[in-house]
């Protein structure tokens, strides 16, 4: 039996993660959520670890990889479809991130696609797949 | 073949290690860089040569949505056993430890859950008989 006001902070979780507004109001996500703007930040921080705003920041950093990383969208394609509201934000936002910029994200992405095809298991691992780039002798303590 | 190894999913690598390691109290015992992120275990200190546990990245989104749902339905990705999960439950709470289910008997085990702030679900058990 799912607790509903666990299952409202999941249904809020979604709905940041969905909505493509630049800044959708947070009052929002808290109505979804059927708590107060001050509880909900609360609340959803103790759940998922970060405030709903770095939340959403993060799920939409990871979302902008991926359409990078597949390729067929261009870095504004990809800052038009995750609502940003303009270029330089998003590529400042992701630089900060990710530590590189979107451009040079993708380069390196379709770089990893040329070679190993899809899909490219640095941005995009599998379970487990990180084991086989590790170098010799990591698992010296393992055994 | 013997089990050594499993895994979880998290959100972020970094805060997932220092959860397990800071709050949970499992020791780190590899880190490496591997591409875009690093292959992190943990094990318990007090198995230091037992099964570890890897912190893998859900940047695989086919990965990402199984975690969300998961989680969605209060499913837990994996299980710890202890010794007593009242007590448990008392620690991890004073260290800020969100649990959606307080230690409730159930059948042969009293069990718990927690968010571990990555994104997931974790549950302990203890064996009562």
């Amino acid at each position: 039996m799912i607790d509903p006001a666990f299952a409202r902070l999941c249904r809020a979780r979604d709905f940041l993660r969905d909505t493509c507004a630049d800044n959708p109001p947070l009052t929002e996500a808290a109505a979804v959520a059927h708590l107060s703007l001050f509880h909900f930040v609360r609340r959803f921080d103790a759940l998922f670890g970060l405030t709903p705003h770095r939340w959403r920041t993060q799920a939409r950093i990871q979302q902008a990889r991926e359409l990078l990383a597949r390729g067929g969208h261009s870095v504004t394609d990809t800052c038009i479809e995750l609502g940003f509201s303009s270029v330089g934000s998003f590529s400042n936002l992701f630089q900060r991130h990710v530590g590189v910029s979107p451009r040079a994200f993708q380069r390196a992405a379709r770089l990893s696609v040329a070679v190993s095809g899809w899909p490219p298991p640095l941005h995009f691992p599998g379970c487990l797949s990180l084991m086989a780039r590790l170098p010799p002798g990591a698992f010296r303590n393992s055994r | 073949m013997r089990i050594k190894l499993t895994s979880i999913m998290v959100d972020d690598q970094a805060r997932a290690l220092a959860f397990y390691t800071d709050v949970l109290g499992f020791r780190k015992k590899n880190e490496f860089p591997a591409g875009d992120y690093r292959w992190i275990t943990v094990v318990s200190p007090e198995e230091p040569e037992g099964t570890e546990l890897s912190l893998e990245p859900n940047a695989n989104p086919a990965g990402r949505a199984f975690q969300q749902a998961m989680f969605a339905q209060g499913i837990p990705v994996v299980a710890f056993e202890v010794d007593d999960a009242d007590l448990e439950h008392d620690r991890l709470r004073g260290r800020g430890v969100t649990f959606t289910t307080r230690p409730t008997p159930v059948g042969a085990v009293k069990i718990a859950l927690f968010a571990d702030g990555c994104g997931n679900l974790v549950q302990i058990y203890q064996h009562i008989g």
